[in-house]
């Protein structure tokens, strides 16, 4: 059948859905200037997220990074810091150790010899070191300190000495004990050495020295030596006493090239995890412009969009203002 | 007599525009009443007393497109079937997190993966074992919520088939009951205008569970088929049996048993594939959603939450474990056997041994979940090498995913993906279903009643029946001359 009519329910219909679907366009489109995100990151990606989410998740694990190499870095500075204390202690008193057996009188071995037990302690202290709570050479014992008292160090040293009567026995009995697994490794109170921290994606800092690395080891040799004068060793023998002291003396000098490779090679991990924190906030950075490249909408285009929804809408109903009149009734008066 | 058959004549002129009237302010009136078909008065000339001419109604005619109306009722089937589909797909996308949701899957994994990375580079610190825990209870949690959400969509699914069957058996007990009354009325003369507009509204409720064919018998009967053919009415009314579940698990199929199917008359049919009858409206889809659509969401979803599972309880990963015991995650809290695996998602748990609330120590995630005490505080390697196992790639063990090598983060962007790109299609798919029923839609509310056609009719109405006053009142006067002549 040939129509001449149209239903009014036809232009109603047509006339709201058109506004609905404007309207709908309007809150989409005001959505997306205001955020600036896409209303469906799926539909603007075509479905596949994992892209997005490759770059969530990496920036995430870079932020856990961040923690990470900085608590590492925090560790190696704690560590480079001690041994270098270690080095001006040792630095301080060598050369004077070294000239003791051309000291003028006795006393001044016995000088020499408090001076040394002081840094003893010193050493000690600085190699008990803890960085925000964390003992930085007791390897994956990081709640306990790794060594105890110089008292006790003495304690055990003059027990190993017992009846050495020359320096050289005393300088032996004092090597062996540091040599010996029941002696120094014994009295060291840390554990294993750490294992190597997470730093990077796929890359980690070896934090592993311990109070236990040759270079510590000797250092605290030469100094212990010494401090046995002050607690009496070979009394009686001024003789022997300022030759002991020239062997710690000596011991205090070829330690240095140990502690100087010790450092330096701290100073490689530093190095490393510096690296490492400035190429993850570089990845950072570009991963983040690349996340909101993907996940965001062009603003100019999403407020142009805006605009014209918002023109076509007025007209819309401008049009459902004047078609409404348009009724035979009106005009069968 | 021809005067007073001219009388006669425009007598019935005037109750045919009288009826005109009628049937013309019903229309105005019913203007936007839905379901209202518009009427027509039919006119014939009628003879009078054998010899005499005037006008006579034939009937009201419903002035209705059927082609039309069969088209939009398809459309109609399909828009449904395609809305529940997708609205299906948009709650497991929601279920399972967008990108941009902070609480979506991918983001509960990389918090977790953070932990494990600031763990291990401090594993003395209890805040960063407990983040651990927190973000691998999270991820967990994600799951299940998920899973839950999935079961429910089923459950409501296996309530609202219930809900139409109920609807399609009473829709289609007073179909019948009205074939009788139209047979009876229209044996009886009577206007069934408003009896077929009901009938046709009747059917329109139909064709949105089921798409439905409707066949004209005698005496404006009609006869209901669906579109796959099976008897909805012949006579009597087809009855659908279903029987509702209340609580609806992962483990529970039509095929394994635990959820119902469907009978005609008590005759099972089939609610999927070529030979089921019902596809293609609500009916069709909710039966889809439930035994098709949400069954595969849940299997991907029980894919991942194995292959977590597997990851973390690979042989030599933790030293203290003994062999086939369970890892990090756990299944209820015992291990994971690869035949369980549907409904895993939901049973997730982490290790109670880890978990100082039920009784475990955190120690145990640095140390070993099978460690007796605690070791040293700062041993980082445990935490290193679970790091290793969530981020490495391995083979699938399930079949849920397309196989392949993949870290867990992967999988994980695959099942987002898969959720979304689904989504997608079915919105895609909807929105043609929509358009297709607007465009007939609005091709019917352009068959509807023109207020303005009907004005127009109005003043034809208006000038016949003063005509036709006018004839009468000539021969009033024609009659008056004739008496005046023999007086």
């Amino acid at each position: 059948m040939n129509r001449i009519s149209l239903g009014d329910a036809s232009l109603t219909n047509i006339l709201a859905r058109q506004g609905a679907a404007l309207r709908t366009q309007v809150q989409q489109a005001s959505i997306e200037v205001s955020t600036g995100r896409p209303t469906d990151l799926a539909k603007t990606l075509r479905g596949d997220v994992s892209p997005v989410l490759a770059i969530d998740a990496t920036l995430a694990r870079l932020s856990a990074f961040k923690t990470t190499a900085a608590d590492a870095a925090l560790h190696a500075a704690a560590q480079q810091s001690a041994l270098s204390g270690l080095s001006s202690l040792a630095d301080g008193i060598t050369a004077t150790l070294l000239g003791s057996r051309d000291f003028p009188t006795p006393a001044q071995v016995d000088t020499v010899a408090a001076d040394a037990r002081g840094r003893l302690e010193s050493a000690m202290g600085l190699l008990n070191t803890q960085a925000s709570g964390r003992a930085v050479f007791s390897g994956t014992a990081t709640d306990t300190v790794p060594l105890g008292t110089s008292e006790a160090l003495l304690a055990a040293l003059e027990t190993a000495a017992t009846g050495a009567i020359t320096s050289g026995q005393v300088a032996a009995a004092v090597a062996g004990w540091f040599a010996d697994p029941l002696g120094y490794a014994a009295f060291y109170q840390g554990d294993a050495s750490l294992a190597p921290a997470p730093i990077a994606p796929g890359e980690t800092a070896d934090l592993g020295t311990t109070a236990l690395d040759p270079a510590i080891r000797a250092s605290l040799q030469g100094f212990a030596m010494a401090a046995l004068l002050d607690r009496g060793i070979l009394a009686g023998n001024p003789e022997e006493r300022g030759r002991l002291a020239q062997r710690a003396g000596e011991e205090l000098l070829t330690s240095e090239d140990a502690r100087i490779t010790l450092a330096a090679r701290i100073g490689t991990v530093e190095g490393r995890i510096e690296t490492a924190r400035t190429r993850n906030a570089a990845e950072e950075t570009a991963l983040g412009i690349l996340r909101s490249d993907l996940g965001s909408v062009d603003p100019y285009e999403a407020a142009t969009r805006l605009e014209t929804a918002r023109a076509q809408l007025e007209s819309l109903y401008l049009v459902t203002a004047r078609v409404s009149r348009l009724s035979l009734v009106e005009f069968l008066r | 007599m021809s005067i007073t058959f001219a009388l006669s004549s425009a007598l019935s002129g005037l109750s045919v525009t009288s009826r005109q009237a009628e049937v013309l302010s019903s229309n105005v009136a019913n203007a936007s009443t839905p379901g209202y078909v518009r009427r027509e008065v039919g006119l014939r000339s009628a003879e009078i007393a054998g010899v005499g001419q005037g006008v006579a109604v034939t009937g009201i005619l419903r002035d209705v497109d059927r082609q039309l109306l069969a088209e939009r009722r398809l459309a109609q089937s399909g828009d449904g079937d395609r809305g529940i589909r997708a609205g299906f797909l948009q709650r497991v996308e929601q279920a399972i997190g967008t990108p941009d949701s902070t609480g979506s899957l991918a983001a509960r994994l990389a918090a977790f993966d953070q932990a494990l990375v600031e763990a291990a580079g401090r594993p003395e610190s209890q805040a960063r074992l407990q983040g651990i825990l927190t973000t691998a209870r999270s991820l967990t949690d994600g799951l299940a919520s998920a899973s839950d959400d999935i079961q429910t969509a089923r459950a409501n699914a296996d309530r609202r088939i219930a809900e139409e069957v109920g609807k399609l058996n009473a829709s289609l007990a007073r179909l019948e009951e009205m074939n009788g009354e139209v047979r009876s009325l229209s044996a009886a003369g009577r206007d069934i205008s408003p009896l077929l507009d009901e009938r046709q509204n009747l059917i329109d409720q139909i064709s949105s569970i089921l798409p439905v064919r409707e066949v004209a018998r005698d005496l404006n009967q009609i006869a209901l088929f669906t579109g796959g053919g099976a008897m909805l009415l012949e006579g009597s009314a087809a009855v659908f049996g279903f029987s509702s579940t209340s609580t609806v698990t992962p483990e529970m199929t039509q095929a394994l048993g635990g959820l119902s199917g469907i009978t005609i008359n008590g005759k099972p049919y089939d609610t999927t594939g070529t030979a089921s009858p019902f596809l293609g409206g609500t009916l069709g889809a909710l039966f889809t959603l439930r035994d098709d659509l949400a069954v595969s969401a849940q299997g991907k979803l029980d894919a991942t939450a194995r292959d977590l599972v597997e990851r973390f309880s690979a042989a030599g990963l933790d030293p203290t474990l003994a062999p086939g015991a369970p890892g990090l995650f756990t299944d209820a809290g015992g291990a994971f056997l690869p035949g369980n695996e549907v409904g895993l998602s939901a049973r997730l748990r982490v290790n109670p041994a880890a978990d100082p609330e039920a009784g475990g120590a955190l120690f145990r995630l640095r140390d070993g979940l099978g460690a007796t005490s605690e070791g040293p505080p700062g041993n980082g390697t445990l935490l290193s090498a679970l790091h290793g196992a969530l981020t490495s790639t391995r083979p699938l063990g399930s079949t849920g995913f397309t196989p392949g090598v993949r870290s867990f983060a992967a999988l994980t962007g695959d099942l987002m993906s898969d959720a979304a790109s689904l989504r997608l299609a079915a919105e895609a798919d909807q929105s043609f279903a929509a358009a297709r029923l607007t465009a007939l839609t609005d091709a019917e509310a352009e068959n509807s009643i023109d207020t303005d056609q009907e004005m127009q009719a109005l003043l034809v109405i208006e000038k016949n029946y003063a005509a036709n006053a006018r004839v009468i009142q000539t021969v009033e006067e024609m009659i008056d001359i004739l008496i005046r002549l023999g007086a």
